[in-house]
């Protein structure tokens, strides 16, 4: 009886319901998909002229070491395809590119003209949607620096797929070791991010600590024992020119770290026993005191905005993570779980922190938020430490050394997620990265 | 006989102790195995201790694997290779990057070169073309205007092969003796065939003919609703009856009787929602992109195949334009890659899916 009475009371409702009701979507929610990496093919790129033939397989396989190396593409060998690019003007096949599941494709050329002048050109094209991706894009230089314009064009098609900045056309400082572990040489060495173009910046007579490109990545920061103590030195890139920043009778500085306007330098003075963080302007030299707790507070980094400072310091008892104004000011504790945090990073997006923690008689490479939440430790090891990031925040580089007396320092890079953890190229020991800017 | 069974047992119990206690099982003791332990001295204790926790490098790497993309369905058959690539990828060590061993020349370390300029326009890099359709031997050649190198206000049409042409159109007039009216014979005339403009083979478009025959319509099946089952629940009834209602509705308006059938069972939905969701590859979205829901909608032909042509952002929320751009772009290859092979959808209620919006929701897939 209820039934009917519901049946009859639905079908009048029914009924009084607009017809356009029919023509409703259908509607569903999708929540989980798959996480691998995209699948790509880069075609060598086509020589315009014969003196180009070999840099046209050079430039793509950067191209495609490139994409491949971020964990995020995936590179389709060549020996799967059903069509080739013999033309970059030619219109593309994209069933034959559907057929072996390639999503993106790369077409390029190149032409090395008679000057020495180097052009190349490249096209991305969505091949699923049929289309171009963004627009045709034409990189020249020197023939000298092919490497960089591989780099560029890798970068474009990183950010076109994945909607962030690239981060292949960047550099990276770092401490070159070499020699037995009881008498090892260190000097700084400037790289490509990844790992060619190896140029050496100090000689090994003395030892060098932490070196920090400034925000343009024109000049670096470095902590050196030259007089026996440690001293902060600046350093232009291009000249190779260096002075001493702070010099204090008395007195360590070391840990220093540009601000994001280019002209603010926060580190570290110890003064009888007591470390603390100043800050100074490098055109005029005015220093200020930031911190004055008598525990010792190091390793400060400045939010890319420049108005907060987040710091190691052992004012509790045990070594943790503090973030205060960029003035100075009382700190607030962000870091709260088991074990030491220190060597805190703030992400050039300015949403993490990246840091090293000790666990247990374990290091890690670990990243939180700015105010301490959703801690997650990305790598586990004898000894992690020193974390520098990417240029588009995405990929964290750190120091990685193995146990024992022949124990080696080496460069690593992690993807923040935690994946595609890798070792970077260097020959040598390498320690103490740090990752510059994009290059203009 | 209470009493017996205590006798019993306290002689048991006192059985047991005496062995225990006596000794009666325990062998002499040596004392000399006692002392060794104190001999060992701190020293050796450690030696003893590091030698034995000797570091494991492969242990600790292992431990370091990340953790793997949540298991996913096998695609399609991949024509490349298995990546082989391990977690730790080690750098070839044979060709590393040459450096100076010797102290560097400091004066080599001078500008490395004038870095490279970047020109970001691209004028000369217009699209290529679609190539028309040449080698499609199934298809009949598509009809082409001819070339009319003639323009007039108003166009003609080609003339019939025989007329002659002239400034005048006319009809033939012949003899007709049992006409009432004679006209004078008369040769049929024709306008000179004539455009509103010049077309060139150039500006024509790509051939319009369709790059494949459509499939043709699946025969319609039976639409055979469900009997009401007395013996179902409350909810089958009100489903019944809702269907029943919506198909009166239906019979009653002026459209064809397009098979609309009742609405999709959650099965049906489910189906739908794990094929595209096999293909939604959210691995190289930037963490933006994996913030933002985008709402997608796209039409579908009857055969279950998606109207690629048709799919389109109808909203999103959550970061940035750019980041529901990649996100919308991302969602679009899910539908395209999956709905290749067209999506299983019941062909009887094709008005219920006739054009579906999906919403793809990435909050699971966020970087953990």
């Amino acid at each position: 009886m209820m039934k009917q009475f519901l049946t009859l009371l639905l079908a009048v409702l029914a009924l009084g319901l607009p017809m356009t009701a029919q023509a409703a979507p259908l509607r569903i929610e999708i929540t989980e998909g798959v996480i691998e990496p995209l699948p790509f093919a880069a075609p060598g790129f086509v020589p315009e002229n014969s003196a180009a033939r070999q840099l046209a397989q050079d430039l793509a396989q950067v191209v495609a070491d490139d994409l491949a190396g971020t964990g995020l593409f995936r590179q389709i060998p060549d020996s799967a395809f059903i069509s080739q690019i013999s033309s970059f003007s030619s219109p593309v096949q994209f069933a034959d590119w559907k057929a072996i599941n390639a999503q993106a494709l790369i077409t390029g050329a190149v032409n090395l003209e008679s000057n020495g002048r180097l052009v190349v050109k490249f096209r991305l094209y969505d091949v699923f949607a049929g289309q171009e991706l963004g627009s045709g894009l034409q990189f020249a230089g020197t023939q000298d620096g092919w490497r960089r314009m591989a780099h560029k064009v890798a970068d474009a098609v990183y950010s076109r797929i994945t909607g962030e900045g690239g981060y292949f056309d960047s550099r990276v400082v770092y401490v070159n070791e070499t020699g037995p572990k009881d008498d090892r040489k260190k000097r700084l060495a400037i790289m490509d991010y990844d790992g060619a173009n190896v140029q050496y910046l100090t000689d090994s007579r003395s030892i060098v600590l932490a070196p920090r490109f400034s925000p343009t990545g024109d000049r670096i920061l470095y902590t050196s024992y030259e007089t026996g103590f440690p001293r902060i030195y600046l350093l232009d890139v291009a000249s190779v020119r260096r002075r001493v920043l702070e010099d204090q009778t008395g007195t360590m500085s070391f840990a220093p770290r540009f601000g994001p306007d280019g002209q603010t330098v926060v580190y570290s003075v110890t003064r009888g026993g007591n470390t603390d963080i100043y800050r100074m302007n490098v055109s005029t030299g005015a220093t200020q005191r930031l911190t004055s707790a008598a525990s010792i507070e190091t390793a400060p980094s400045f939010s890319p905005d420049g108005s907060q400072i987040v710091f190691e310091s052992d004012r509790s008892g045990t070594q943790q993570l503090y973030i205060m104004d960029a003035t100075g000011g009382e700190p607030r504790r962000i870091s709260f779980g088991q074990g030491r945090y220190g060597t805190p990073v703030w992400s050039p997006r300015g949403d993490l922190i990246a840091f090293t923690k000790q666990s247990k008689g374990r290091f890690h490479i670990g990243v939180m938020r700015t105010d301490g939440s959703e801690e997650r430790l990305l790598t586990a090891s004898f000894l992690d430490e020193g974390p520098t990031w990417s240029p588009n925040g995405r990929v964290i580089m750190f120091t990685r050394e193995t146990q024992g007396a022949n124990g080696q320092a080496s460069l690593y890079s992690v993807d923040i997620s935690g994946r595609n953890l890798k070792r970077v190229k260097t020959l040598g020991g390498a320690s103490d990265p740090a990752w510059s800017p994009l290059q203009n | 006989m209470n009493t017996g069974q205590y006798i019993s047992g306290v002689a048991h119990i006192g059985l047991i102790g005496w062995a225990l206690i006596g000794g009666v099982f325990q062998p002499a003791p040596e004392p000399f195995e006692v002392t060794e332990v104190s001999v060992i001295s701190n020293a050796e204790f450690d030696a003893m201790m590091t030698s034995t926790t000797g570091p494991s490098l492969e242990t600790d790497l292992a431990a370091l694997t990340p953790p793997e993309p949540d298991a996913t369905e096998p695609e399609a058959p991949r024509a490349e290779n298995p990546d082989p690539a391990p977690v730790i990828a080690e750098p070839d060590q044979t060709t590393p990057p040459p450096a100076p061993e010797t102290a560097p020349d400091v004066t080599a370390l001078l500008p490395p070169g004038p870095p490279a300029e970047v020109e970001d326009v691209a004028p000369v890099l217009v699209p290529p073309t679609e190539a028309p359709v040449t080698a499609a031997p199934e298809n009949s050649p598509t009809p082409k205007p001819r070339p009319v190198p003639r323009v007039a206000p108003e166009p003609v049409a080609a003339p019939e092969p025989d007329a002659r042409t002239d400034d005048i159109a006319q009809d033939q007039a012949v003899d007709d003796s049992t006409a009432d009216a004679q006209r004078d014979q008369q040769e049929q005339t024709v306008e000179e065939e004539a455009a509103t403009e010049i077309v060139t083979e150039a500006e024509q478009g790509a051939s319009s003919a369709p790059s494949r025959s459509v499939r043709p319509r699946p025969r319609p099946t039976q639409v055979a609703r469900p009997e009401p089952d007395s013996n179902t629940g409350t909810q089958d009834a009100v489903a019944n009856a809702l269907a029943e209602a919506l198909a009166t509705g239906t019979a009653e308006t002026p459209k064809p009787a397009a098979p609309s059938g009742p609405p999709l069972t959650s099965g049906e939905k489910d189906a739908l929602r794990v094929a595209v969701q096999k293909c939604w590859n959210t691995g190289a979205l930037s963490t933006d992109a994996l913030k933002t829901v985008v709402i997608v909608s796209v039409q579908m032909k009857p055969d279950g195949f998606p109207e690629t042509g048709t799919i389109r952002m109808v909203d999103a929320q959550g970061g940035t334009s750019g980041s529901a751009s990649q996100a919308f772009q991302a969602a679009r290859r899910a539908i395209i890659r999956c709905g290749a092979k067209g999506f299983k959808l019941p062909p009887e209620k094709y008005e219920q899916w006739r054009e579906i919006e999906m919403t793809f929701n990435p909050e699971k897939m966020r970087i953990k």
